[in-house]
């Protein structure tokens, strides 16, 4: 996809891929296979750049087609680089940070006064928590006790121009968000198990506290070139180095296949 | 007017559950009515506008009509992002009220003094724009604004103007409302919210025949009814607490210069902050937008006609 439409922000999709594989997989529910169902737990993807990561499941899904990825960035074309609300799945228009985060809040807030058990899951990036509305969100999150709110924190350790600690220092962000209200945890964002025992042991805590889930990640994970080097924010995928990353693929997944079958 | 505002906000609220009042921490005894009686419906969610304007998004999205109030410095002008992408692109029924527009808070200095809040409305797609100028008129944008289900800033500005009309009004939303009638006028005033008066004050000082409207939608507005106007005028004076660039005036020489170009006077904020402190009066004196000097530039403009 990111080859067919020579895009940039591949390796911000990739420092998400198994946080929203999980979410998919195991919590996100929409009756009826509906994205629209009034019922459906909201997934908000609030650091929007990391889209293509939400594209692919949407895909597995069949809210999305082939041909939209065939054609991503086509003139005429459905699906924009940063996640749009008119794309079934998708509940908000980012792009411009730290959004999603109120909006997610407000939808929790909605879900506990409309006494449903709708729980709502929003991503940032850890670059996008220097926008200040994450903390007044933060803030009115613990202030309401939306315990029906998680926020997952991908921790990857870069924004667009360079290492978060040498441009707005975060420190710890699992404290961060504990002084403000959270019930939080810390994770490698990477390993699937981890994850799914964290989302699930963060909802079993019954204390009226919203959740954080801060997953260390590797921006660019799982292609050699592209993990920690932060070009890949914006650089495009030409034909050879498609080629070595899709070849590093296979060799990957057939070493998982070999690994489970013994 | 506030009366009205407090007092509709309560029945709208006890009519419809869905109704909910944010506010970012503004309002103080507008609202007291309202926390006594309908108070699961009100929301202080702190000085914290942005978030405000977010999770009046979340909650539009999960089936509440949320009514965001602030000042207008602050709801629209500090969140047009917000606005724009959270609210208007995705059509949601958000009332955003914005109260002391213009110079009402004249005392406390430029960042509570609005001047460009409709101009950055005015231009978000989806949003419609209201200013009504006084009781009846609010009555009407706002429940126009709840029956729409659609997003809509609301512009209040000087509630202490008196009545302009006599009775609730029966228009259709979008049309200006003729305010003072003449048998055989070459001349039409267009005004909207605080400088309504204004205009009314003007035309009967000047003792010639010159109609003038009211405009409480400034968008969507009657683009055929502006049409007409510009048709039978020689010339055209608009009148708003606001400035010249992308208000009422602006809006009011696009329509006519596309059908009937009409000479067109504009009584609005020129392109400059306050330079100093004072009474309502005093600011509106320091702009030109008092009525002596009003009348001075209309009177000269018509006779250089």
């Amino acid at each position: 996809m990111a080859y067919a439409g020579s895009t940039v922000h591949i390796a911000c999709a990739f420092s998400i891929i198994e946080l929203v594989s999980v979410l998919y997989k195991n919590y996100l529910r929409y009756p009826d296979g509906d994205p629209f169902n009034k019922n459906r737990d909201y997934f908000i993807l609030s650091k929007g750049h990391g889209v293509m990561a939400q594209y692919a499941c949407l895909r597995e899904l069949e809210w999305l087609s082939d041909d939209d990825f065939l054609n991503y960035f086509s003139d005429g074309s459905d699906l924009s680089g940063l996640s749009d609300a008119r794309t079934p799945g998708i509940e908000v228009t980012s792009g411009s940070l730290g959004h999603g985060f109120s909006i997610g809040v407000g939808l929790a807030m909605g879900a506990k006064l409309n006494k449903t058990n709708q729980k709502t899951y929003v991503i940032v990036g850890d670059g996008e928590i220097n926008e200040g509305p994450i903390w007044e969100g933060a803030l009115f999150a613990s202030q309401h006790e939306l315990e029906n709110f998680m926020v997952i924190v991908d921790e990857n350790g870069f924004q667009a121009m360079g290492k978060t600690e040498d441009i707005l220092n975060l420190g710890s962000i699992q404290s961060k968000f504990e002084s403000f209200g959270f019930e939080a945890i810390t994770i490698d964002g990477h390993d699937e198990i981890a994850i799914d025992n964290a989302i699930s042991g963060l909802w079993k805590i019954n204390n009226n506290k919203p959740k954080a889930l801060i997953a260390k990640t590797i921006k660019g994970k799982g292609v050699s070139f592209m993990e920690n080097n932060n070009s890949w924010h914006y650089s495009r995928l030409t034909q050879e180095n498609y080629e070595q990353g899709m070849q590093e693929n296979y060799e990957q997944e057939a070493l998982s296949i070999d690994e489970s079958s013994k | 007017m506030r009366d009205t505002f407090s007092n509709s906000l309560v029945s709208l609220a006890k009519k419809d559950p869905k109704v909910l009042l944010l506010t970012g921490d503004h309002g103080a005894t507008v609202f007291d009515n309202f926390r006594r009686e309908c108070p699961s419906q009100y929301i202080n969610a702190g000085i914290a506008e942005q978030n405000m304007v977010g999770l009046a998004a979340g909650l539009a999205r999960s089936g509440f009509i949320p009514i965001v109030y602030g000042l207008s410095s602050f709801i629209p002008i500090r969140v047009v992002e917000q606005i724009k992408l959270d609210v208007a692109h995705e059509q949601l029924p958000v009332i955003f009220i914005g109260d002391g527009a213009g110079f009402v808070y004249s005392h406390l200095g430029i960042s509570h003094q609005s001047m460009e809040d409709i101009a950055c409305t005015r231009s978000i797609p989806n949003l419609s724009v209201f200013s009504p100028a006084d009781r009846f008129e609010l009555l009407h944008c706002f429940m126009s604004a709840y029956q729409e289900k659609l997003p809509v800033y609301l512009r209040l500005g000087k509630a202490d103007r008196g009545d302009i009309h006599e009775s609730p009004l029966e228009i259709k939303l979008g049309q200006l409302i003729q305010v003072r009638m003449a048998k055989k006028s070459k001349y039409s005033f267009i005004a909207t919210g605080s400088m309504v008066t204004t205009a009314i004050n003007v035309a009967e000082k000047l003792n010639i025949d010159i109609n003038v409207w009211s405009a409480p939608y400034i968008k969507p507005i009657d683009s055929l009814m502006v049409q007409k106007i510009c048709c039978k005028s020689q010339a055209i004076v608009v009148f708003e607490e606001h400035s010249r660039y992308g208000g009422l005036g602006s809006l009011v020489a696009e329509i006519a210069s596309s059908s009937y170009p009409t000479k067109i006077l504009q009584i609005a904020v020129n392109d400059c902050f306050s330079n100093k402190c004072g009474t309502y009066e005093y600011l509106l004196r320091e702009h030109g937008l008092d009525f002596a000097s009003v009348y001075k530039k209309i009177n000269s403009f018509l006779s250089d006609l």
